[in-house]
């Protein structure tokens, strides 16, 4: 209560490496919103009890008032940490999209809450719809150029892919000489690695 | 509040105070020594500082200065300031520092926090970047927050350069998707 | 640009050269160094990022001509290394823009002078940033919450403003310089007045320069 399990919650986001997600843990996160519950009823109580003794609960400042202030500013407390655990999460989602593009990979869906999913692909869209507005794709070229061609090394069976108007078969340690904005995405989602010297 | 979602913020407002009740409380269980849900005048109770801070405002409570800036802390900083381990004690010295100096009227915090990061960052940060020094690395868990901050980003900023001098693959993975290659060999 | 009178004639002679010497790159180019310092989001660059669309559209024709007609492979890539940077400029504008977006929506849906600055398509992008994080923060904390707990702009129903609303921070230092001789002008907000030498490095609060940077007089590096 007080807050303490609160902000154990935002501790164990703020443990994860920076930019990475630990999983969902909707148990304390459910233990959290049962306190708010249970200093609500505490803090009903005690400005039920000032009533019943006739008391102006807008101006007296009796040791009941104080308790239930205490417990107004606990649950003021929860609800920021509980806020602020979904808010930066959901930070931490919006630049998901712009590194691994529109489709979740496995290991991340993970460790996001079903409410979670709902919002990556509603950002999504968003997105992309920008981004078609304009006739744009944002999300590559997101490294200055140096050379307009790198050396590729394929690390996944990403099979045949068509671009522009020729087909490339992408398959599985082979090695191609791509156009930096084709091969960007494939690189950030760890599919090809980029090779030098 | 313009830091609302902030993590580091939240984080370091549940820094403990210790305060002396002014006005009794009832019904709230937040005194471990008391018997009863009842907080009595005149109690010390140690309280995380956002609960400290809003009754001081409301005169139900007065803050001590907390250990982290009383006078063993002071002199400990003034004698050695590059050897005291801020980290177990405080990590959020600077900005907690900061944060409660105009609450408890003690006009020495402003002082000592400018004096601690200017001869910690001469110390430590500094020499942070040398070979030996990172060797003994146990330099850098003394660090606060903040100061850990500083060194990563100049971490960051060396490897970038290091790596636009030496050339080397300009496009990674996302670390989101963590350091492990799935290795299929 | 606007230029001040009564600086001496040697102002006047720094507009034309500046006149001749700037591209439409270099206004990119300023602009987005601009973007990229500032804690706030700055105003769009309509017409500018209009020019450049056009530009990059030409410079494409161009270059695919170019590698049909038979021109020197070196001189194409030459001129394909020069769209792919202005491109990456352009690209990163926008990129940089929408991230403020989504890191100052609520702020941004509050505050009808910030909208004032986004592109019509921003501003739509803005309003379906802020209406997804609503809905999203409404269905996993806020209903959940007790009742007077359950608005997402006031901490409770007895807050007497929005009190959960992040801003950004204006007062952070930035790094800029001016390209003439400025001043000595007073510093926005406070009395005291600053003076800047051409090219020269100064580290100041942002807000203190805000309106300068806004009307081009400083840029930020």
């Amino acid at each position: 209560m007080y807050g303490r399990k609160a902000c154990q919650l935002v501790k164990e986001l703020a443990s994860g490496e920076k930019g990475q997600l630990t999983p969902y843990n909707s148990d304390l996160f459910d233990q959290v919103i049962a306190e708010c519950s249970q200093h609500h009823l505490e803090l009903q109580s005690l400005i039920r009890k000032m009533q019943e003794e006739g008391l102006d609960v807008q101006t007296t400042r009796n040791a009941d008032h104080y308790g239930a202030l205490i417990h107004h500013l606990s649950l003021v407390r929860n609800k920021r940490c509980l806020m602020a655990y979904m808010y930066n999460r959901a930070e931490i989602i919006r630049s998901l999209i712009w590194k691994v593009g529109p489709v979740l990979p496995q290991q991340i869906q993970e460790k996001l809450s079903h409410t979670e999913e709902e919002y990556f692909k509603k950002h999504s869209g968003a997105l992309q719809s920008y981004m078609s507005r304009l006739d744009l794709d944002l999300t590559v070229d997101m490294v200055p150029p140096k050379d307009p061609y790198i050396q590729v090394r394929v690390l996944d069976d990403i099979g045949v892919v068509l671009s522009d108007d020729k087909t490339t078969n992408f398959a599985c340690h082979s090695m191609h000489f791509l156009k930096r904005t084709d091969a960007e995405q494939f690189i950030s989602r760890g599919l090809m690695e980029e090779l030098t010297g | 509040m313009a830091k609302y979602y902030d993590i580091d913020d939240i984080i370091t407002d549940e820094e403990i105070v210790a305060v002396i009740f002014q006005k009794a409380a009832s019904g709230v269980g937040i005194d471990p020594s008391s018997e009863t849900d009842c907080v009595e005048v005149g109690s010390k109770v140690e309280l995380p500082f956002w609960l400290a801070h809003e009754l001081q405002q409301r005169q139900a409570v007065s803050m001590n200065i907390p250990t982290s800036f009383n006078q063993n802390t002071r002199l400990e900083i003034q004698a050695d300031s590059a050897c005291v381990d801020l980290r177990s004690q405080c990590p959020y010295f600077y900005e907690f520092g900061c944060k409660i100096a105009p609450l408890v009227g003690a006009r020495n915090i402003g002082p000592l926090l400018l004096s601690a990061f200017k001869s910690r960052y001469k110390e430590v940060l500094t020499k942070a970047h040398t070979a030996a020094f990172t060797a003994a690395s146990k330099n850098l868990t003394i660090l606060t927050k903040e100061e850990t901050n500083l060194y990563e980003a100049a971490q960051s900023s060396m490897a970038a350069f290091k790596k636009w001098r030496m050339g080397g693959p300009r496009f990674q993975k996302a670390s989101i998707l963590g350091r492990k290659r799935k290795s299929n060999e | 640009m606007a230029s001040e009178a009564g600086e001496g004639s040697t102002a006047g002679m720094d507009d034309y050269e500046t006149l001749i010497s700037t591209t439409d790159v270099e206004l990119l180019k300023k602009a987005w160094r601009n973007e990229k310092a500032a804690p706030e989001i700055l105003r769009f660059e309509t017409s500018l990022i209009q020019r450049i669309r056009g530009q990059i559209q030409l410079m494409e024709e161009n270059i695919e001509e170019f590698a049909g007609s038979g021109i020197d492979p070196l001189t194409v890539s030459l001129y394909q290394m020069d769209l792919d940077r202005t491109q990456y400029l352009f690209r990163s504008y926008l990129r940089i823009r929408l991230q403020k977006i989504e890191k100052y929506m609520f702020h941004i849906s509050k505050n009808p002078e910030v909208q004032s600055r986004l592109s019509e398509q921003e501003k739509g992008f803005a309003r379906r940033c802020a209406d997804d994080m609503e809905r999203h923060l409404e269905e996993s904390v806020l209903s959940k919450l007790p009742d007077n707990y359950q608005d997402i702009v006031k901490q409770s129903i007895i807050s007497e403003e929005s009190d959960m609303i992040p801003e950004p921070q204006l007062d952070s230092f930035v790094v800029c310089k001016s390209r003439r001789f400025l001043g000595p002008f007073q510093l926005d907000g406070s009395d005291e007045l600053l003076e800047m030498k051409p090219d020269e490095l100064c580290i100041i609060h942002y807000k203190s320069i805000r309106e300068r940077v806004q009307e081009g007089d400083i840029d930020l590096v």
